[in-house]
């Protein structure tokens, strides 16, 4: 049996105070003014620019920001589950281009059926083939003892180029002339919320996530995924927990959430399967989870975070000018100095002792039960 | 052991979130709105220091500006997902004409010109038009057949290899013409055709590039974007003075990026041809439907490197002379591709 290296633990025992949240942010837009400054351009208006184009106007936030949102929720929450469930799903990205293909081809293959089925039909099949990706890695964990950190990165690559291939191929479309499909059914696609850009994926996002937050905290399925998270040994030790069935399901689980993730953004925004349709929402993702610390209902606060970064950025873009190099360093940066500013200030706090405030805006809290003590689980499930 | 331990950061997200209210309260509004004189915007899928099809685009719309006296903006797109987002941004914020700089924009683009009237939108190779929707399409299969005969005129291997980016109608086009161009000198030359999948994907064209040379071809011409720098970098390394090897460079004058073994470029005059579209939207005679620009108007040309006149020999150079007169005559007809596809309601 192999044993997997990395099993961390990466819930969260409590919140950071505001405070932290603040010193961070300030930090990071000091940094990048800075940088924008060294580089020629106007910081405030380089900021000006961020914040007018994610906030705006409400028909701007809900049609640019949570529109970019959308689909960092929903991988967001499949990253969340499976790290809970001690699972390392790196796998995100191609999961939603599984899920992306599978919607784009029920959205193509029957134009005649009507909305209440195609539509439905198009987001299971998104669903499912999202899971159907992970059971490589799945396959490779439980029968060859393989970590699926490698399988799942490497299982992206597969769907990456073979989205190419079909968009070359067999799902070009009809003329034969440019390498995407033809749009999909106009009874697949997802309804518009509004005058604007926002579909009906973002509150589907949005309930999936207060679901998986409820399960998560108050079912026992949901026990089960936190104990195997916390230590697998333990939890196989107590003898009442099927470990392999419990990573086996919240893989699976996880895999179907990024691949709804690709269904939702095909329906709701392009239309139509292209390459490069994702600009690596399923990795961003990963910062997502982490940022809320695994909790999914902070992950709608983190997804909408990194929503308004993009959002701005690319008003940064339009209306500064600041080149889209400089614009991904500047999301990089605000990324750690949040990260790295929220642990330092905790740790000076922890030192200092005390219990842990209960706030009510507290993600993670309830996490701590299961996530104190033995948090070492190097063994691996085995077959 | 030392594993990571990543805790929640509610706190800093929260803060995250006030922040950004409290910006807006303090009176972060809309840039800008219709009717305050000309605006246009720029959308490319690509870097604009790419020394080639986005540069071009975006040298364009600097001397619009400055012709003009147009307000300006550029975004470089990272992936479909943008594209209607861009087209959106642009339309709600009053801009009179956008340029998609290629053909992927081409659906995105029929979409927000039936949401945004009166925004005029007009893609690089694009194959779908409507009425505010045009396409600009640049014949650079006439230089491009030029440059094929200059290929068929140095090649001693008899061997000619062409690297392309993307498999798509525009660039399929120009390699037929230069093939057609290549065997007009001598029936008898072998082509070499290979894309690799990417613009921008300097390794898989200097390997495309690399192979071709070593199955003997001695002239290799491209059609990529930042791609082409490792094209010249594999026929740098090949070149040998007692043995030339050539490359040619496609969609922008690039012989001076290696003016030793580039004998010429079939290039478009991206600024030239934006302006002119411009110049024509502002006179309101911007014809409907799809806008070609050729030799005939100066926007596409094939440009021999002044650097290689001394070794390209002088009956080639006339005979090239020669076929571009008589393509402005219209005397002589470059094969083509034909993409654009009748006017189509939104997809």
């Amino acid at each position: 049996m192999i044993s997997q290296p990395l099993r961390p633990r990466l819930r969260s025992r409590r919140t950071g105070p505001l405070a932290a949240g603040m010193t961070a942010i300030l930090a990071a837009a000091v940094l990048a003014a800075a940088g924008l400054a060294l580089a020629g351009y106007d910081p405030v208006a380089a900021g000006h620019a961020l914040v007018s184009g994610a906030f705006g106007s409400w028909e701007r936030f809900a049609s640019i920001t949570l529109v970019r949102a959308t689909p960092l929720i929903l991988t967001g929450l499949a990253v969340a589950l499976a790290f809970r469930a001690g699972v390392w799903n790196i796998g995100a990205e191609g999961q939603l281009y599984a899920g992306a293909v599978a919607a784009v081809w029920v959205g193509l293959a029957f134009p005649a059926a009507p909305a209440w089925l195609l539509l439905p039909g198009a987001m299971a099949a998104a669903a499912v083939a999202g899971g159907l990706w992970t059971l490589v890695p799945v396959g490779l964990r439980f029968r060859a003892g393989v970590g699926e950190v490698i399988t799942t990165i490497l299982m992206n690559f597969v769907a990456i180029h073979t989205v190419a291939w079909l968009v070359h191929g067999p799902l070009q479309e009809a003329r034969g002339v440019f390498p995407q499909t033809d749009p999909i059914a106009l009874a697949a696609r997802l309804p518009r919320l509004g005058s604007g850009r926002l579909h009906a994926g973002f509150p589907v996002a949005v309930v999936l996530a207060g679901a998986l937050w409820w399960l998560l905290r108050n079912s026992a399925w949901g026990f089960r995924v936190r104990a195997v998270g916390a230590s697998v040994r333990a939890a196989a030790v107590s003898g009442r927990i099927h470990t392999g069935r419990v990573v086996l399901g919240a893989f699976l689980f996880s895999g179907m959430l990024a691949g709804l993730a690709g269904g939702v953004e095909v329906a709701g925004v392009t239309f139509a399967l292209y390459e490069n349709l994702s600009p690596g929402y399923g990795y961003t993702a990963i910062a997502v989870a982490l940022l809320a610390g695994l909790n999914p209902i902070a992950v709608l606060l983190a997804a909408g975070f990194f929503g308004v970064l993009q959002a701005g950025a690319a008003a940064m873009q339009r209306d500064v000018g600041v080149p889209a190099v400089w614009v991904s360093a500047i999301e990089a940066l605000v990324i750690l100095a949040v990260v790295a500013a929220d642990r330092f200030l905790r740790r000076g706090m922890e030192t200092g002792a005390g219990p842990p405030g209960r706030s009510a805006a507290s993600p993670g809290s309830e996490a701590r039960e299961s996530s104190s003590g033995s948090g070492d689980p190097l063994s691996d499930t085995g077959g | 052991m030392g594993v990571p331990t990543v805790r929640s950061s509610g706190g800093a997200l929260a803060a995250a979130w006030v922040l950004g209210g409290l910006s807006v309260a303090c009176g972060g509004g809309e840039s800008g709105t219709a009717g305050d004189g000309l605006r246009v915007a720029l959308l490319t899928s690509g870097p604009v220091s790419d020394a080639g099809w986005y540069a071009g685009a975006y040298e364009g719309l600097l001397l619009i500006e400055e012709s003009l006296g147009a307000r300006i903006s550029h975004q470089q797109t990272r992936s479909p997902a943008e594209f209607d987002e861009a087209f959106f941004s642009y339309g709600s914020s009053g801009y009179d004409l956008v340029f998609a700089h290629g053909f992927e924009y081409q659906d995105a683009a029929l979409r927000a010109g039936e949401e945004f009237p009166d925004m005029t939108i007009v893609v690089s190779s694009g194959g779908r038009i409507s009425d505010n929707v045009r396409s600009l399409i640049f014949r650079l299969e006439e230089g491009s057949y030029l440059a094929g005969m200059m290929a068929g005129g140095l090649t001693r291997s008899k061997v000619v290899g062409m690297v392309g980016g993307v498999a798509i109608p525009p660039a399929q086009g120009t390699f037929r013409a230069f093939e057609a161009g290549a065997r007009v000198i001598d029936p008898e030359i072998e082509v070499l055709e290979a894309f690799i999948g990417s613009w921008d994907d300097v390794a898989a064209a200097r390997e495309a590039a690399t192979a071709q040379l070593s199955r003997g071809a001695d002239v290799l011409v491209h059609n990529t974007d930042a791609a082409s720098f490792g094209v010249f970098q594999a026929v740098r390394e090949a070149h040998g003075d007692q043995d030339p090897v050539w490359a040619i460079g496609m969609n922008r004058d690039q012989n001076d990026v290696a003016p030793d073994v580039i004998a010429g470029s079939a290039a478009i005059d991206i600024p030239r041809a934006f302006m002119e579209v411009a110049t024509r939207f502002v006179a309101g005679t911007l014809p409907p439907g799809a806008f070609d620009l050729s030799l005939d108007e100066n926007v596409v040309d094939f440009i021999v490197n002044p650097a290689a006149l001394d070794r390209i020999p002088a009956e080639l150079l006339s005979r090239i002379g020669e076929a571009r007169a008589a393509i402005r005559q219209g005397t002589l007809e470059v094969p083509r591709i034909r993409f654009l596809e009748e006017e189509s309601g939104s997809p």
